[in-house]
């Protein structure tokens, strides 16, 4: 139950947040993935039932995360030299089929931090950058800090997307365009496309 | 017996890489067909036998002793990783394994109570294929290795020297040491359950899922994680 003085509360803040957005026409991509970050692991934390939600849960980083992420370039250069072989229609249906199974991914692997803090590395970039590395480590119990970097890129309007997100060293893009790859490889485009819906269903 | 396993074992390497390509061969991965039956191999084991164990081990430990055992083995593995930190000059972490290791022995009692994290000493995560990798070895054909896993020939043969220093094999009686190894490997077992489920939820193809994530791992740990942007 939320009182009418926290929803006002919250009202208000998401209001000044909007208005400092909009008057700084452009916020730093690694201010950008802290303030996701921390929204996100806010409401895990005050939100005791929701790990246990996976339709909550995709709710949530559907609504959260995913707008910072350019799903279509992901898809793109996962596909690789792959790309060009498949018709727009066939294109789209990958860019919605990668999409859903990178929300599940991120919602099954969420229960994995809870507990974990985040530190984020300090950003080297030029004022005229357009795409950069957003660099922080997943601090866990037993001291093995695990290092998750966000590869950012500049769109037209001014606003940060990630294409690429690498744990510990693994590119999640690379690792799919091996398994896209092989399945174009062996049994073409559709066949990929039919076995993301499957994996989806 | 190790010698002789070594060397039947580089035969059979030598002589399958050999051979002409394997038509489904990916790039990095001559072996393909033989690897994916040892992984084949490995998940059946796995499934009926190794992951029950590690699941009562869970179940049935006490958290604080299974935080003890974890501690006692990272100790021993920091105390390896000491000797990859010298061979590569890297004073930095030579000096935080080295300390985190002396801690952690004594105050720590034996490396039971992990006191070296809390105070920000980070551990140096180095071994002796990373090494081999610093020095400009290439990773060599990926190998699935029989219970163990995704390995690369570099990796193993990093894995079979390190063998020769490896703590436990200081444990004089057999049955004591037996069981200390066993439960080395539950342990690494247990510290799996939360990937696993990832990786089966991520994979469209679980062999290539864990090549191209082992080998990219390997290839960002030889590098310190200043990996190369494409």
């Amino acid at each position: 139950m939320v009182s009418i003085r926290q929803w006002w509360v919250q009202v208000s803040v998401a209001l000044a947040a909007s208005v400092a957005l909009a008057a700084s026409a452009q916020v730093a991509p690694d201010a950008q993935v802290k303030a996701v970050a921390t929204e996100v692991t806010t409401v895990l934390k005050n939100d005791a039932g929701i790990l246990n939600n996976q339709a909550k849960l995709r709710e949530l980083i559907e609504s959260k995360l995913a707008p910072n992420f350019n799903f279509a370039r992901m898809t793109q250069l996962a596909m690789g030299r792959n790309w060009s072989k498949a018709s727009p229609e066939q294109q789209a249906a990958l860019s919605k089929e990668f999409k859903t199974l990178l929300v599940r991914t991120y919602s099954a692997s969420l229960s994995n931090f809870k507990n974990n803090t985040i530190d984020y590395r300090p950003l080297r970039m030029q004022p005229s950058d357009t795409d950069v590395t957003v660099k922080t480590v997943v601090q866990q119990t037993n001291g093995q800090g695990i290092p998750i970097d966000y590869s950012m890129e500049k769109a037209a309007d001014g606003s940060w997307k990630a294409y690429d997100v690498a744990v510990a060293g693994v590119s999640l893009v690379t690792n799919y365009r091996e398994e896209f790859n092989n399945v174009i490889g062996n049994q073409g485009v559709d066949a990929l496309i039919k076995q993301l819906q499957s994996k989806n269903k | 017996m190790k010698h002789l396993l070594l060397t039947a074992f580089s035969v059979v390497v030598v002589a399958l890489s050999g051979c002409a390509s394997f038509k489904t061969a990916a790039p990095g991965d001559p072996l393909e067909p033989i690897n994916r039956g040892v992984f084949s191999f490995n998940n059946t084991f796995d499934h009926y036998l190794f992951k029950p164990i590690a699941k009562g081990y869970d179940a049935v430990v006490p958290t604080p002793v299974k935080t003890g055992v974890s501690n006692v083995f990272q100790n021993m593995s920091d105390a390896q990783s000491v000797v990859s930190d010298a061979l590569q000059l890297k004073g930095s972490k030579l000096g935080d394994d080295l300390g985190r290791v002396i801690l952690n022995s004594t105050v720590g009692l034996g490396g039971i109570f992990d006191l070296a994290t809390p105070m920000g000493i980070e551990r140096g995560n180095e071994d002796l294929g990373q090494t081999l990798g610093y020095w400009g070895i290439g990773a060599g054909p990926y190998l699935v290795l029989p219970f163990m896993g995704p390995s690369s020939l570099r990796d193993s043969v990093g894995r079979v020297a390190e063998g020769q220093y490896d703590p436990l094999s200081q444990v004089s009686s057999v049955p004591a040491r037996n069981s200390l190894t066993g439960l080395r490997v539950v342990d690494a077992r247990v510290a799996l359950f939360p990937v696993e489920g990832l990786a089966n939820q991520a994979a469209l193809d679980r062999y290539t899922f864990f090549r191209s994530a082992y080998l990219q791992r390997r290839e960002s740990l030889v590098l310190d994680g200043k990996r190369p942007k494409e």
